[in-house]
């Protein structure tokens, strides 16, 4: 009988307090931003001003979702085991999420699957990893990037004539030894792959040198010296990187080739002066922000459980002495105020 | 005496039987009452209370964050408004110099441009252009670039459109070699004289776009809030956002903005509740524009509520131990009390109750108590009245055919009979006969006083023969008193007791006499005699004393009690004796009439 008075009491209680709670409490549907995520974001390089925009994009994203961002990168791109490293820690430290710009295709696929052993979902961003376990790729279309790049060049050569690329972090050791283990970044060998592929449509065009360079500028001249020495006949040059572009146009500006027509990648202040002068023609550009703000977006979604989609593309754009004034240009070209 | 107790009360309430009456009567119980009454109240209160409170308080918040947010945006606007205001007055200062100047390119205009550049930390670049767009003069240390399209920039186009200061939409300055700068631009047609001619130009001051940034950035609107700027033709100058929506990941509606200079509204058009409040820079009507998310401003309202949950919760779960308690400290005693009165209703009349609890429940208790011993005394005296009753109608019983005294009658008639008295025999017989039919009387208890009064004359006329005459009788009678009723045998012991106790033992003759009147409703009858008389103790004994004066009669204390047990313990026998002078028994008992005369006289002739 007590148990009984006591059971009714409870009842009571119970719908009270839900009735007041169901009145007064609503949650809301998007991301929960009463949570903080823990969101180590790991790049290929802690310099130039292409990942210093990531950088800007993540931090915003982390901003508006409540995110703790822990940004690292190795000194140099082409230093994959730091970045192997790094990653590392980043699970050891129990990081919600990890965001990875792949160094290296195949390098850092096997930290990626350590990492989804441990449960930590992993965000591509910029260039993908050769791991099943990624949940999303950010990023834009290093093919079509190559391809874009071509297509504008061979459009400033009127079609015919000897060109040079420069690329970068292929690892040189493998370079020519078929069916060895890709260790390049992805982007890379996508962008040329586009660039190739772009151009073998067209007859009279000839790459006539592909030249890799690690993330040096100084490298990136000297071999934009040797490039023009070995063929003194090139028309071209097309760039496939930040670094890269100015060491090449650093070394044609010097050199007063006018003749020479250029088509770099990224868009460093320096690019944009050399675009303005006219050493360089145009220059393909990527949305570094965009990649930053979604890598961190879709991080904050998945770590929430929410379906994120395979495959975001930023889109490229590209950049010639007419359009870099347009307002909207300007914004994605010129770092706003730093 | 093997029966339960439980036979004393034939009418004591049956065991109901279980089920759902029972549970009926549980819900019933005091303590779920008070318990169910006093929470729902309390809670019903706490809740009206709270939820009052909670729109109160929560009307009051929302008013406070929305009248808090649209302070800051005023006071942006203030800041920016005099920003842009102090940009305006440079650039008339700058105008008013080199107007003034009798020649563009001399230096002491030089100097006062330089000293105008290093004033302020903010100024990029001061220029002047001929309409064709041809570079004339600038701060030194400038070198134009290549490419720069400078007679399609805005500020060029406006400049040369309109006489007024136009400010340009944030852009990049891409004049003068160096840094690319984010700059507001302030242009103007002015007049300037170059080499004694009079021509126009397009005067230039760029302002870092830094300080507008900075002041926007410091726009603190909860976490997620904030103020962008848009300009006259919708055009965003500033977004914290600004890459995000270039690349069209985010999506600001500027629509409604644009359609009202001051204004303060609720948006929802992004899917999520936010405040939106516009503010209009006099100069360049940029419109500054605060985005507050509903759900921040409304934090304090959130934290309201959870406290309020968390109040009600405690304050409910309080209120239920509280009355729970306090509903067992009312109802216990009184389940007690019933608990222990139930036992007695089951005949225990011995269960004490001993009930502690509220002053009115201890009460009821105490008189429980009372009654209860009451009841038990009263039980007693009942069984003890009964018992007595009993024993001395078997006494009577006894008393209606006396063995002895009717051997030592016999006897005595013998005696006459073989003397030839031949009448005394006869008296003798006649008075034993009659004695006898009214000690009997049918077996009733209740006989006319002149039958009493017959029987006792009997008695006496027997007695006077077997005492050889030693004593004399008297008996007066008021006439009235003879149809009144009484207990049989009631003075027969009295007269025996005198005549055993009092006058056997005197030489001289004895006499008794005895008078019955009616005195104010009661019968009156005295029996007295000069015989030994007693002494005190003997008359303190006579009627509690267990003595019972030989085998012959019912003892006087026996009609004592059966005086008291029919009319009350306050009618009954006095003495009254002198040792030496005799002793007088008064009998006093309520006087109440005959009513079955005709009655009896025809049993009379059965027997």
């Amino acid at each position: 009988m007590r148990n009984l008075r006591l059971g009714v009491v409870l009842l009571v209680c119970l719908v009270l307090g839900f009735t007041v709670t169901s009145c007064l409490g609503t949650s809301p549907a998007y991301i929960s931003t009463t949570k903080t995520h823990n969101v180590h974001m790991i790049v290929k390089m802690n310099k130039g001003d292409y990942w210093n925009t990531v950088k800007l994009g993540a931090e915003a994203a982390a901003k508006e979702f409540n995110v703790k961002l822990t940004f690292k990168a190795p000194d140099s791109e082409s230093d994959i085991d730091e970045q192997i490293t790094m990653v590392e820690e980043s699970i050891k430290q129990k990081a919600d999420v990890i965001i990875l710009a792949a160094s290296s295709y195949m390098g850092l696929a096997q930290v990626v699957d350590q990492a989804e052993y441990y449960k930590i979902p992993v965000i591509s961003v910029d260039a993908e990893v050769g791991s099943a376990k990624v949940k999303t790729y950010v990023g834009s279309n290093g093919y079509e990037a190559g391809q874009k790049s071509a297509e504008r060049l061979i459009e400033l050569l009127n079609g015919y004539g000897e060109i040079g690329i420069i690329n970068f972090t292929n690892s040189t050791g493998h370079q020519g030894s078929s069916g060895s283990i890709d260790y390049g970044a992805r982007d890379a060998n996508e962008r040329e792959m586009g660039f190739l592929n772009y151009a073998a449509r067209f007859p009279n065009i000839e790459v006539v040198q592909i030249s890799y360079t690690s993330s040096n500028t100084s490298d990136a001249e000297q071999l934009t010296r040797d490039m023009l020495l070995n063929h003194p006949d090139l028309r071209g040059i097309a760039t496939l990187n930040e670094t890269a572009s100015q060491g090449a146009g650093n070394v044609i500006q010097e050199l007063g080739f006018s003749q020479l027509k250029m088509v770099a990648f990224d868009s460093s202040p320096s690019m944009m002066e050399l675009l303005q002068n006219g050493t360089v023609q145009a220059t393909v550009i990527q949305n570094p922000f965009s990649n930053g703000y979604l890598a961190v977006k879709y991080a904050v979604e998945a770590s929430e459980g929410i379906e994120v989609p395979e495959r975001v593309d930023t889109g490229t754009k590209l950049i010639d002495l007419e359009n870099m004034l347009w307002p909207e240009n300007q914004k994605l070209l010129f770092p706003f105020v730093r | 005496m093997n029966k339960p107790k439980a036979y004393f009360f034939p009418l004591r309430p049956q065991p109901r039987k279980r089920g759902k009456l029972r549970l009926s009567s549980k819900l019933r119980s005091i303590q779920l009452i008070i318990t169910l009454t006093f929470t729902a109240v309390t809670v019903l209160i706490a809740v009206i209370v709270s939820f009052m409170l909670y729109n109160k308080f929560a009307a009051t918040a929302e008013k406070n964050a929305n009248m808090n947010m649209q302070q800051i945006i005023e006071q942006v606007n203030y800041n920016l408004e005099l920003y842009v205001k102090g940009m305006g007055s440079i650039f008339e200062t700058a105008e008013k110099q080199i107007t003034a100047s009798p020649s563009i390119d001399s230096s002491l205009l030089g100097e006062r441009m330089d000293t105008l550049m290093s004033s302020r930390e903010d100024l990029v670049s001061v220029a002047v252009f001929t309409p064709k767009g041809k570079y004339v003069v600038g701060t030194p240390g400038q070198n134009m670039r290549l490419n720069t399209q400078l007679q399609s920039q805005s500020w060029f186009t406006s400049a040369i459109k309109s006489s007024e200061i136009s400010y340009s939409a944030p852009h990049i300055q891409n004049l003068f070699k160096g840094r690319y700068t984010w700059v507001v631009s302030i242009s103007k047609m002015i007049e300037y004289k170059e080499n004694g001619l009079t021509k126009t130009g397009v005067l230039l001051i760029d302002f870092n776009f830094r300080t507008i940034d900075q002041l926007s950035r410091q726009v603190k609107l909860g976490n997620r809030g904030y103020a962008y700027i848009l300009d006259r033709q919708g055009n965003i100058v500033y977004h914290p956002q600004q890459q995000l929506i270039y690349a069209g990941l985010k999506y600001e509606n500027v629509e409604p903005v644009l359609a009202y200079e001051y204004r303060s509204y609720l948006d929802e058009s992004t899917g999520e509740k936010r405040f939106i409040t516009v503010r209009t820079l006099a100069q360049t009507g940029w419109k500054i524009v605060g985005v507050a998310y509903y759900d921040e401003i409304v934090t304090t309202k959130r934290d309201l509520n959870h406290f309020l949950i968390w109040f009600l919760g405690f304050v409910i779960l309080g209120v239920i131990v509280l009355s729970i308690f306090l509903s067992w400290l009312i109802a216990s005693p009184i389940r007690k009390l019933e608990r222990t009165v139930k036992l007695v209703g089951e005949g225990d009349l011995n269960t004490p109750i001993d009930v502690s609890g509220a002053y009115e429940v201890e009460q009821l208790s105490r008189r429980f108590n009372m009654m209860l011993q009451r009841i038990r005394q009263l039980m007693d005296q009942i069984i003890y009245e009964q018992e007595t009753k009993r024993k001395g109608e078997l006494e009577v019983l006894q008393s209606q055919i006396n063995p002895h005294f009717l051997y030592n009658t016999l006897n005595s008639v013998i005696r006459l009979a073989e003397r030839g008295k031949t009448d005394e025999v006869v008296t003798m017989i006649q008075s034993l006969s009659k004695f006898f039919r009214i000690s009997l009387s049918k077996g009733k208890n209740m006989i006319t006083m002149q039958e009493e009064l017959d029987h006792i004359r009997h008695y006496l006329v027997i007695q006077s023969f077997r005492f050889k005459n030693k004593f004399r009788y008297e008996i007066k009678a008021q006439d009235e008193v003879l149809t009144y009723q009484t207990i049989k045998l009631i003075l027969q012991p009295i007269v025996e007791n005198a005549l055993y106790h009092g006058i056997e033992m005197m030489p001289d003759e004895g006499l008794i006499t005895i008078t019955a009147e009616l005195q104010e409703g009661m019968i009156v009858i005295r029996i007295s005699d000069n015989g030994l008389g007693m002494n005190q103790e003997t008359l303190k004994t006579i009627l509690s004393g267990g003595k019972t004066s030989g085998g012959s009669g019912v003892g006087v204390r026996n009609v004592n009690e059966r005086i008291g047990l029919v009319y009350g313990r306050e009618y009954g026998l006095t003495f009254e004796s002198e040792i030496e002078e005799g002793t007088t028994v008064t009998v006093i008992f309520p006087a109440v009439r005959a009513q079955e005369g005709p009655e009896e006289g025809k049993e009379e002739s059965v027997q």
